[in-house]
C-alpha cells in the first residue's frame, strides 16, 4: 500500500505535469504564484497523504482533490460512512446548541470553515431558527475551494428564504482569514472534516482564536483514531483502505482523490495530540477535550477562548 | 486488593489536591476547606491515583453559577445557559460542557460529596455518636439533607442519570459517596466486608433518596425514619448472614475433622 512507486504513479495520475522530481517541485515558483493566497510558510514541508510536499503544493493539490469531488461529495459521504456522517453532524450541531440564548433572540455569529457544501451550516440554521426560535443567528460558510462553495450555494437555494438571508459565503484560506472578519467577532467557529486538509493547522487554530469572542467556542469534527478497539480498528482500516478508494473509483470516477482521503485520515494526529494543539493555540479545554463518535472513527474537539 | 483503606485515603488526597469544588467553595462563607484531607496531604502521596479533576476552571465557573438556577429551572440547559450568562460568558459557551445537562447533575453530586467531607469533622465531634454505624447513619442523613433545595427537581435528574451514556458516571459517583461515608466514619476494615459494606450503603442511600423525592413531611422526618429502618435492616441481615456463615464454616470444619478421624484421606 505504501510502496513509494505506487504513490508516485498515483501522484502522476492526479497531476499529469507532476513527473518532475520532488526537489524541482520544492523550488518551483510557477506553482507558488498560482496559489490563491500564499501563506508566510508556503515553502515549509508538510504532508499530502503519505507524501511530503511543501505547504503551497499541498494547498494546490487539496484544491484539485476537492474540485474533482465537489459534485459527488454528498453521495460519496453517504456511501463511505454508510450514512453515519449524518448522525455525527446532527449530534455535533445539537451539542453546540446554537441559537439558545437568554433572552431569546440575541444575535449570534457563526463561521463554518471548510463548510463548502453547507452540511453543517444548514443544520446550524435549522437548529437555531426552528428548534430554538432565534432568527438572529447568522452563519458564514467559508471555504478555500470555489467549486465546493458553488455546490453549497446551489444547495442553499432550496432552503427557506429566512435561512437564506442568514447565510453568507466567503472564499478564504482558513490560515489567513480576511480582515473583514474582525478580531473577537464570532460566537462559534466550526470546522468539520476539513482541518486535516489544512497545510498549517497551528496557523489556522491561531486564526480561529483571533476571530472568536472571549468565551466563544472552537468546535471541530474530524476523523480520528480507533486505537481503543483493536478488532473494530482492523475492520475499519480494511474498509477505508480497500473499499473507499474502490467506491471512489466506481461512483465518482476518481480513485486518487479518495486514496488521498484515507491517507490523510491516517496521518491526522490522535485525539489527545490534536487536543494539545488546540490548547497550544490558547484555548481552554473542558473535561478531556474531545468526544469519540462511533468508537473514534470521528471525534469532536472543542475549545473555549478564555474570558 | 492492596489495602483499600489506604487507597481510599490516597484518593481523598488526590481529590483535595485537585480540589474541584472545595477550592471554589472555600471562598463561600458556609463551608470550610476539607481539613481532614488536607491534614493527610502532608503524609501521603499517591502515584497510583493520579488526580483527574472532574471540573476545570471554566466549567466549574459556569456550573457553579448555573447551580443557583436549578431550584427554579431544574437540571436543564436553560439553567446552564443562565449560569453561563451570570458568569460573564456568551450564550454559546454552555456548548463546551461535555455532557450537557448531566454536567450540572454531576456538579451537584460532586459538590455535595465534598461538602459532606467538609462538614464531617464538625458533625462527628458529637459525643453521642460512638459506633461506626451511628456515624454512618449521621453522615448519610447529612448527605440526604444536601438534596433539600433541589429535591423537587431530583426525579428529572434521576431520569437523566439513568440514561445509558450517563449511568456509569452516576454509579461511580454513588460508589465514591458510600466509600467517602465509610471512610469518614472511621471504618478501617480491609477484609471482604469492605465491598459488602459499600454495596449495602449504596443501596440504602439510593432508596432513601428515592423515598425523599416523594416525602412531604416537615423537615423530611419520614425520610429520616426510612433511612434508619433500612440501616437497621442491613445491620440485622448482615449480622444474621455473618452468624449463618460462621455456623456453616464451623460445621464444615468439624465434619472434615470427624471424617479425618475416621481415616478418610482428606
Amino acid at each position: 500500500m505504501s510502496a513509494p512507486s505506487l504513490l508516485r504513479t498515483r501522484a502522476g495520475l492526479l497531476r499529469p505535469t507532476a513527473f518532475i522530481s520532488h526537489t524541482n517541485r520544492l523550488f518551483s515558483t510557477t506553482r507558488q504564484s498560482r496559489a490563491s493566497d500564499p501563506t508566510p510558510t508556503a515553502n515549509r514541508a508538510t504532508h499530502f497523504g503519505y507524501e511530503t510536499v511543501t505547504e503551497s503544493v499541498k494547498q494546490e493539490r487539496v484544491a484539485e482533490v476537492f474540485t474533482s469531488v465537489a459534485e459527488s461529495y454528498d453521495k460519496m459521504n453517504d456511501l463511505m460512512s454508510l450514512g453515519v456522517h449524518r448522525l455525527w453532524k446532527d449530534h455535533f450541531v445539537s451539542s453546540l446548541n446554537p441559537g439558545a440564548t437568554n433572552p431569546i433572540g440575541t444575535p449570534q455569529r457563526i463561521l463554518d470553515v471548510a463548510g463548502g457544501t453547507g452540511d453543517i451550516a444548514f443544520r446550524m440554521l435549522q437548529h437555531a431558527h426552528v428548534n430554538n426560535g432565534n432568527p438572529n443567528v447568522h452563519v458564514t460558510i467559508s471555504d478555500i475551494n470555489p467549486a465546493m462553495l458553488a455546490v453549497g450555494k446551489q444547495r442553499s437555494l432550496s432552503l427557506p428564504a429566512s435561512h437564506q438571508s442568514s447565510l453568507s459565503f466567503l472564499e478564504a484560506n482558513a490560515e489567513v482569514l480576511p480582515k473583514t472578519i474582525a478580531d473577537n467577532s464570532l460566537d462559534l467557529y466550526t470546522v468539520c472534516f476539513g482541518i486535516r486538509n489544512f497545510s498549517n493547522m497551528p496557523a489556522a487554530l491561531k486564526e480561529a482564536y483571533r476571530v472568536l469572542k472571549p468565551g466563544g467556542i472552537f468546535a471541530c469534527m474530524e476523523f480520528s483514531k480507533v486505537d481503543k478497539y483493536p478488532i473494530f480498528n482492523a475492520i475499519y482500516k480494511q474498509w477505508s483502505f480497500s473499499a473507499i478508494p474502490l467506491i471512489g473509483q466506481l461512483v465518482a470516477g476518481d480513485r486518487d482523490s479518495y486514496q488521498y482521503l484515507v491517507e490523510s485520515i491516517e496521518r491526522f494526529p490522535s485525539q489527545t495530540e490534536f487536543r494539545d494543539m488546540i490548547a497550544e493555540a490558547g484555548f481552554n479545554i473542558v473535561g478531556k477535550g474531545y468526544e469519540d463518535l462511533t468508537g473514534g472513527v470521528a471525534a469532536i474537539h472543542k475549545g473555549i477562548k478564555p474570558l | 486488593m492492596a489495602s483499600p483503606c489506604i487507597s481510599r485515603a490516597a484518593r481523598c488526597l488526590a481529590s483535595t489536591a485537585r480540589g474541584p469544588i472545595a477550592r471554589k467553595t472555600a471562598t463561600a462563607p458556609a463551608s470550610s476547606p476539607s481539613s481532614l484531607c488536607r491534614r493527610q496531604q502532608q503524609h501521603y502521596h499517591s502515584y497510583d491515583h493520579p488526580s483527574t479533576p472532574p471540573f476545570g476552571p471554566v466549567d466549574r465557573e459556569i456550573l457553579a453559577a448555573a447551580y443557583k438556577h436549578v431550584p427554579e429551572h431544574g437540571f436543564s440547559l436553560r439553567a446552564i445557559g443562565l449560569g453561563a450568562r451570570d458568569a460573564g460568558y456568551p450564550d454559546i459557551s454552555s456548548g463546551i460542557l461535555p455532557d450537557g445537562q448531566f454536567s450540572l447533575i454531576h456538579y451537584h453530586l460532586v459538590a455535595q460529596r465534598e461538602r459532606l467531607a467538609d462538614r464531617s469533622r464538625e458533625l462527628l465531634e458529637d459525643d453521642s455518636l460512638t459506633s461506626v454505624g451511628d456515624k454512618v447513619a449521621a453522615l448519610t442523613w447529612e448527605r440526604l439533607v444536601g438534596n433539600r433545595d433541589i429535591i423537587h427537581r431530583w426525579q428529572e435528574a434521576l431520569a437523566i442519570m439513568a440514561q445509558p451514556s450517563y449511568l456509569p458516571k452516576s454509579l461511580a459517583e454513588l460508589a465514591a459517596l458510600s466509600d467517602d461515608i465509610w471512610f469518614l466514619a472511621g471504618d478501617k476494615a480491609v477484609d471482604p466486608s469492605w465491598y459488602t459494606k459499600r454495596a449495602a450503603l449504596s443501596m440504602v442511600y439510593s432508596s432513601s433518596e428515592l423515598f425523599m423525592t416523594n416525602d412531604r413531611s416537615p423537615s423530611f422526618l419520614e425520610t429520616r425514619q426510612f433511612l434508619h429502618r433500612r440501616l437497621g435492616e442491613v445491620q440485622s441481615v448482615g449480622g444474621t448472614v455473618g452468624a449463618v456463615g460462621q455456623w456453616v464454616g464451623f460445621t464444615l470444619n468439624a465434619s472434615v475433622n470427624v471424617l479425618r478421624s475416621k481415616g478418610v484421606p482428606i
